[in-house]
């Protein structure tokens, strides 16, 4: 595999030659002026002095995707793994460890975190932003921890929303198509006068029910949600301007638990479907000021406060109140271009559970985080080479002192490749989800022999019980990378790079002890413990066994990877997108069990391949065509529930296939400010799973083929 | 349930029919970055510099988005005078530059960046429409299927240099002053 994708980039090289561009200097700036600019727009695209491994999606790649969900855009980028869980439901990663509460991903959207605080991730559930108001997101590949917070540990996602000046005016985009799709996307900007300009928008979804995998019942994942988004900036002249955001966002959806035991005295068990619905809510508003002093430091000072709810079924409800200062410098001198930083954040939660399912150690705590960065951007030869160097120190209430450190260097022989080196360390603090909540994590059936020849045997149900452990500490990643990137000719590049990173306390589990809730267990050496068979609703004297296990920092591992994307102008109204990411995670032999099927199911749950192909196509001035082909390597998840006696109280794991599926869109303009399209998704590849739930036992759903028409109306 | 493997081969035969495609379709396309490297060799030709140089300096800001498209121009006569591109990351590094372009995704720091430049005789370009209302002097603007291009000829006045009659006329919009 490594063999063929260092062949690949030689295979470019041999037919690359740069393309003078002899007939344009001979234009003059008349001709110029009259030239038609055909081709299909990158704006902001060019990544050429960036030291990392970088992609962009522009708003038009948005438009074009046909996509109506964030993860189902990033599917788009190198790097990258999204799976769809259910209709509102997704597991997003860059660089592996993906899951439903993946953790190792920072997302901003203008500068402000996505982090749910209970477990360090996104919920994907709520739209931050709506699809139509950004205007780039930029995908940073590998740890940014020292410039972008200590969650940055295997990427940086950061959206970018449309600038409001020189905006003015509206749009409606409306979307209807199959499976219940709604979506209705309303925007009105305006200038109060010269200097301040603002933005509104709301945006509302619909999804009706996905079909549940192998059955013929649907997955009761009805999904609705709405977000309103606003904007203001305000020029204050000498380079210092005001902006304020605030955004409030709703979303509901249930889904189907396939999880509630109830037990027969003779060691039978039944499990009885639960729908528990899920309310989620934010609220957030963000003010930032930017100055420039008379030395020539840039400065900007962001504040924000949020509210966000959670709340699923009557198993758990949680709410937060966050407060978020941000400082950051800038200066350039001489050879330096020097960034620096200091942050604080807090976060005050109210967690109620329902126990037994789940507990939480102290229903209102108060989390603190500080932080301080030094960065430096060094020309160490004018034109040539960069050094990068930075350093972060973060102080949280849970975790201490964590160290981020963060090298780069950048060459570039000409004007038409560089090539790069960085080498990183990036902490993660451990979320008070999994330091403080206890929650059960799955069952089996163990079968033991009777003593008596002639009496059947049984099959005792053992119950995983994870509890809390405030003592959870920070994981901690090393990487490597090298990378290289190079424009073949005006109209053709590519990005290629390989990398290794390291962990070490990533978190696992082990087991505190085993105890039965029957008498007849202490013949087998296993404590009969009664009052915590009360705690979890058994009444005395049922055959269950209990298998319990606190989380502790006991697995390390490595990832391997390597990443290309190609972007390739074939005419000028024909573009070709080519990105594809191979990765491979081996964890460490561990030589405690439970540490070693954690270890086993994360490796087993890592694809191998993701890739992407995209084509677009202007047909003509009004007409455009677009292609999307992608697909994913199959990976394995451990059954939560495995009611199979033959496995013997082993793990179990399911497969979920790889894929390829298709999409395309045809879009067509009618008049200056009308543009109708049809979009078909998931073509190919029909009603697969791509992911099953990690934690919550959501049912598995289907990803079905789908078509949408959607009308954008701009005045 | 429908399972494929994940098709390695295809993924390979896909990338390989798209290698071998490359050669023949090279150079037909005109990419907007092309057009903009143009413009700015050609605003050289269109403004007047208070003092004379042996050499013209293309100072690039930012994201490099036009590095590439200007590489085919290093070196050549512009107007009787050699061509010479260069990226620049502080105001120490200015001092020879004849234009200054600015990538727009500096948009936000256009403020502090136009202080660099103070009272010196350079030409600011940026590809962000914004720029000439936040003091720049040139914005190259995609409007209507065309590169055009707004000035701001205040802009041009304190830094001292003279524009052509006929780059003000074939402007899209002028302001600070009139044509």
């Amino acid at each position: 595999m490594n063999m063929r994708i260092t062949l690949l980039p030689a295979a470019l090289l041999a037919v690359g030659s740069l393309h003078a561009a002899e007939d344009l200097a001979e234009l003059s700036l008349e001709d110029l002026v009259k030239a038609d600019v055909t081709s299909v727009a990158r704006k902001s695209q060019s990544l050429a002095d960036v030291p990392a491994a970088a992609f962009v999606i522009t708003a038009e790649d948005i438009r074009r995707s046909g996509a109506q969900t964030l993860p189902d855009v990033l599917r788009m980028a190198p790097g990258v793994e999204v799976a769809q869980i259910d209709n509102g439901r997704y597991a997003v990663t860059v660089r592996g460890f993906n899951g439903r509460f993946a953790n190792k991903l920072q997302v901003l959207v203008d500068g402000r975190s996505l982090y749910q605080p209970m477990f360090a991730g996104v919920m994907w559930e709520i739209d931050p932003i709506p699809l139509e108001d950004i205007e780039r997101i930029e995908i940073i590949r590998g740890p940014g921890a020292v410039m972008w917070g200590v969650n940055a540990v295997n990427g940086l996602i950061n959206i970018i929303s449309r600038r409001t000046r020189g905006r003015a005016g509206g749009a409606v985009n409306v979307t209807a198509g199959t499976q219940g799709n709604g979506n209705v996307h309303a925007r009105i900007g305006g200038a109060s006068d010269a200097d301040s300009s603002w933005r509104l928008s709301a945006q509302g979804r619909h999804l009706e029910p996905s079909q549940l995998h192998g059955q013929s019942k649907d997955g009761k994942d009805r999904y609705s949600s709405g977000v309103v988004n606003f904007r203001f900036d305000r020029d204050l002249g000498a380079g210092s301007d005001f902006s304020v955001w605030a955004s409030a966002a709703r979303s509901r959806i249930t889904e189907l638990w396939n999880f509630s035991p109830t037990f027969s005295p003779t060691g039978g068990v039944a499990l009885l479907p639960l729908t528990p619905k899920q309310t989620m809510s934010d609220e957030t508003l963000v003010g930032r000021y930017r100055w420039l002093t008379a030395a020539g430091i840039e400065s900007s000072i962001q504040a924000l406060i949020g509210h966000a709810s959670l709340e699923i079924g009557n198993f758990a409800k949680e709410e937060h109140v966050v407060f978020d200062v941000d400082y950051q410098g800038r200066r350039a001198v001489g050879e330096h271009d020097l960034t620096w930083g200091l942050s604080h954040r807090s976060t005050r939660d109210d967690i109620d559970t329902h126990e037994p399912y789940v507990a939480i150690a102290g229903e209102n705590r108060t989390a603190r985080q500080t932080g301080v960065f030094l960065h430096d951007d060094w020309t160490l030869l004018p034109e040539r080479v960069k050094l990068g160097i930075g350093g972060r120190l973060d102080k949280a209430t849970a975790n201490g002192t964590q160290v981020s450190v963060n090298a780069t260097l950048l060459w570039t022989p000409s004007r038409a490749d560089s090539a790069w080196l960085k080498l990183a360390r990036a902490p993660r603090i451990s979320a008070r989800g999994e330091r403080d909540i206890s929650i059960f994590t799955g069952m089996s059936l163990l079968p033991v022999p009777s003593p008596v020849p002639g009496v059947p045997g049984m099959n005792i149900p053992v119950i995983g019980y994870i509890a809390d452990n405030r003592d959870l500490g920070a994981e901690k990643a090393k990487g490597f990378e090298l990378g290289y990137r190079k424009q073949f000719a005006a109209n053709l590049g590519a990005d290629v790079n390989v990398y290794r990173q390291r962990y070490t306390d990533l978190r696992g589990a082990t087991q505190v002890r085993m105890y039965g809730c029957h008498p007849m267990f202490a013949g087998f050496g296993i404590a009969y413990d009664p009052a915590a068979c009360t705690y979890f609703g058994l009444p005395a004297a049922v055959p269950v066994l209990f298998s319990q296990n606190r989380t502790v920092n006991n697995l390390a591992g490595t990832t391997r990877g390597a990443e290309l994307a190609v972007d390739w102008l074939v005419r000028p109204g024909w573009r070709l997108q080519l990105s594809y990411a191979w990765s491979k995670l081996d964890m460490d032999d561990e030589s405690d069990p439970v540490a070693r099927a954690a270890a086993s199911a994360a490796e087993r749950s890592s694809p191998r391949h993701y890739g992407s192909l995209r084509s677009q196509w202007n047909i003509d001035a009004n007409r455009q065509f677009d292609v999307w082909l992608r697909g994913a390597d199959g990976l394995e998840r451990v059954d939560q529930i495995n009611l199979d006696p033959a496995s013997g109280g082993a793990t179990n794991f399911s497969r979920v296939p790889g894929y390829v599926t298709l999409d395309l869109r045809h879009a067509h303009r009618v008049g200056k400010d009308l543009e109708l399209a049809l979009v078909g998704r998931n073509l190919i590849a029909r009603n697969r799973v791509e992911y099953i739930s990690d934690f919550i036992p959501t049912a598995v759903t289907e990803i079905a083929p789908s078509w949408a028409v959607t009308a954008r109306w701009k005045f | 349930m429908y399972s494929p493997r994940f098709p390695r081969l295809a993924v390979w035969a896909v990338l390989a029919g798209l290698t071998l495609a490359m050669p023949a379709s090279f150079g037909q396309a005109t990419t907007e970055a092309q057009l903009k490297a143009a413009y700015l060799v050609n605003f050289l030709k269109y403004v007047e510099w208070p003092a004379q140089h042996p050499v013209f300096t293309i100072c690039l800001l930012g994201r490099d988005s036009l590095g590439a498209s200007l590489a085919s121009y290093e070196g050549r006569q512009v107007g009787g005078r050699e061509l010479r591109v260069r990226r620049v990351g502080s105001p120490e590094q200015l001092a020879d530059c004849h234009e200054l372009f600015i990538s727009d995704t500096e948009e936000a720091r256009f403020g502090a960046l136009l202080r660099w430049v103070e009272n010196q005789p350079i030409l600011t370009i940026s590809d962000a429409e914004v720029f000439t209302r936040d003091g720049g002097a040139i914005a190259l603007i995609r409007s209507e299927g065309r590169l055009q291009f707004d000035v701001n000829a205040a802009a041009l006045a304190r830094a001292g240099l003279k524009p052509s009659s006929q780059m003000m006329r074939l402007a899209r919009q002028v302001i600070g002053g009139s044509r």
